[in-house]
């Protein structure tokens, strides 16, 4: 079954309206368990502010944060059910979405800097497509990734030699990158980690890990589980905290993907998220039926 | 207990202004970006008036969402101060008292601070919708043509920011992070 733009429609703006004016409840309860240990008052502080501010949108039916960031959208599916013009449907919801007040216009060229004013633009949103032919649903995943916290992102082509011993050639860069970063990508943070391919697998990658991930999700790899913990544990002892002005909470979560790379190379990519998670996904079986996915 | 401070800021409140300290700001202030910087530096380059007089005014990093019906302004965070840090220093020097935004300053700028006795004050980012809870007026001042980007004259009460660097060379970001950082 491929979906029509008419069943298929509605959902799509309705993904984009509720990443505007929500966060993902995994992330709330995050933050809700922060405030319970953070040590700092002023942290603490600000942290009921963050929840209050999403509060706030919700009732108000306005976006949590005047910028969306930059749109994504992951997309994985099968003989069962594809998905159409979905490309198509995005932007427009996008667009409309930008029209009723959601969405600031943003998208601008990335020389001249004009603005369309409705957040229409070459290659927007972003799309990875997924076929995986015997899956019987078609998913679909919106991610808005705040922009402060991509100005803190960083990339560098490992060798075997500067993973160094226990990955200490890798942690040291993670740390070096979130301190120099600081309170620029709105910390409390989530990190994605992307590691392997060539460089432009290791940054796909950084993005996925962050943006379809549920952040208080075990890794189903071990080696990247623990990293991902200790790594947590690591970054929350830099003190930078939320708003960068001190604490105990610096980030919520560290996520990574891999993929196998050659024997020459090891790259690796760090992809900051700020606190405002606004991911939303839904699952669409052929017999019509919805189902919401994180 | 936050301190309460009107705008435009004179230069004995600034100086009694320290890091770390809370501050509910109230009075007007101005909304630029890059791109509304760009300009104004280039006027004041040329020796041109600006759209605004800057001396003892604070200039509020924000590119707002559109205002809903019967709203004052809509979403209404800060942005990454840093890519403002070329045009800092030439505002101060023109007279301006006080920025608010995201993030580390260059030292540059910071050092511009001591100079001009001014100083930089931080709004939690991405609490757009409740930062734009104290905005009770806006006004468009100019370049209408940069869309949220443009000149906004914003008639703020009690909002919330934190000094991060005051005019006596102290940087919350550094004292802050020493404070909780676990070696």
């Amino acid at each position: 079954m491929i979906m029509e733009s008419k069943d298929l429609y509605s959902d799509i703006y309705d993904l984009v309206v509720k990443c505007c004016r929500d966060i993902s409840p995994d992330v709330k309860r995050i933050i809700e368990n922060a405030i319970e240990k953070e040590s700092s008052p002023t942290a603490r502080s600000m942290m009921q502010a963050m929840l209050d501010d999403v509060k706030l949108a919700q009732e108000k039916d306005k976006p949590l944060c005047q910028s969306p960031g930059f749109p994504a959208v992951y997309i994985t599916f099968g003989d069962k059910v594809r998905p159409g013009n979905i490309k198509e449907l995005f932007a427009k919801a996008l667009v409309t979405a930008t029209k009723n007040g959601y969405m600031r216009p943003s998208m601008v060229h990335p020389l001249t800097r004009k603005n369309p004013g409705d957040n229409s633009g070459e290659r927007v949103p972003n799309f990875e497509f997924d076929y995986i032919p015997e899956q019987e649903f078609l998913d679909i995943i919106l991610s808005f990734k705040g922009c402060g916290a991509e100005l803190g992102n960083a990339m560098k082509v490992f060798t075997t030699a500067q993973l160094g011993k226990d990955y200490s050639g890798l942690k040291r860069f993670v740390l070096e990158t979130v301190t120099k970063a600081g309170g620029v990508p709105c910390p409390p943070i989530a990190l994605g980690i992307g590691i392997g391919g060539q460089m432009d697998v290791a940054c796909r990658l950084s993005r996925r890990a962050v943006s379809t991930r549920r952040w208080d999700d075990t890794n189903p790899d071990c080696l990247y589980a623990s990293l991902e913990s200790e790594l947590l544990q690591a970054i929350n002892r830099l003190g930078i905290g939320p708003a960068g002005t001190g604490g105990d909470t610096t980030a919520l979560a560290v996520k990574i993907e891999g993929s196998a790379t050659h024997t020459a190379i090891a790259p690796v990519a760090i992809n900051f998220h700020c606190w405002t998670a606004r991911r939303a996904g839904i699952r669409i079986y052929p017999d019509g039926k919805r189902e919401e996915i994180l | 207990m936050a301190k309460r401070i009107n705008t435009p800021l004179t230069d004995d409140v600034v100086r009694t202004l320290k890091a770390g300290d809370n501050v509910l700001i109230s009075g007007v202030i101005y909304t630029a970006r890059d791109a509304a910087h760009k300009r104004l530096v280039a006027l004041i380059e040329k020796g041109e008036e600006l759209p605004m007089d800057v001396r003892g005014q604070v200039i509020y990093y924000v590119g707002p969402c559109p205002a809903k019906p019967g709203m004052a302004i809509g979403s209404a965070g800060p942005t990454t101060s840093g890519r403002m840090d070329p045009y800092a220093p030439i505002l101060m020097e023109n007279g301006l008292k006080g920025m608010i935004g995201k993030g580390r300053r260059s030292e540059a700028v910071r050092d511009a601070m001591v100079k001009h006795n001014a100083v930089y004050m931080a709004a939690i980012g991405g609490a757009g919708a409740l930062l734009s809870k104290c905005v009770k007026a806006a006004e468009l001042v100019a370049y209408e043509d940069l869309g949220p980007e443009a000149i906004r004259k914003l008639t703020v009460e009690d909002f919330p920011v934190v000094v991060v660097n005051d005019a006596h060379g102290n940087d919350l970001y550094e004292q802050g992070v020493k404070e909780y950082r676990k070696e």
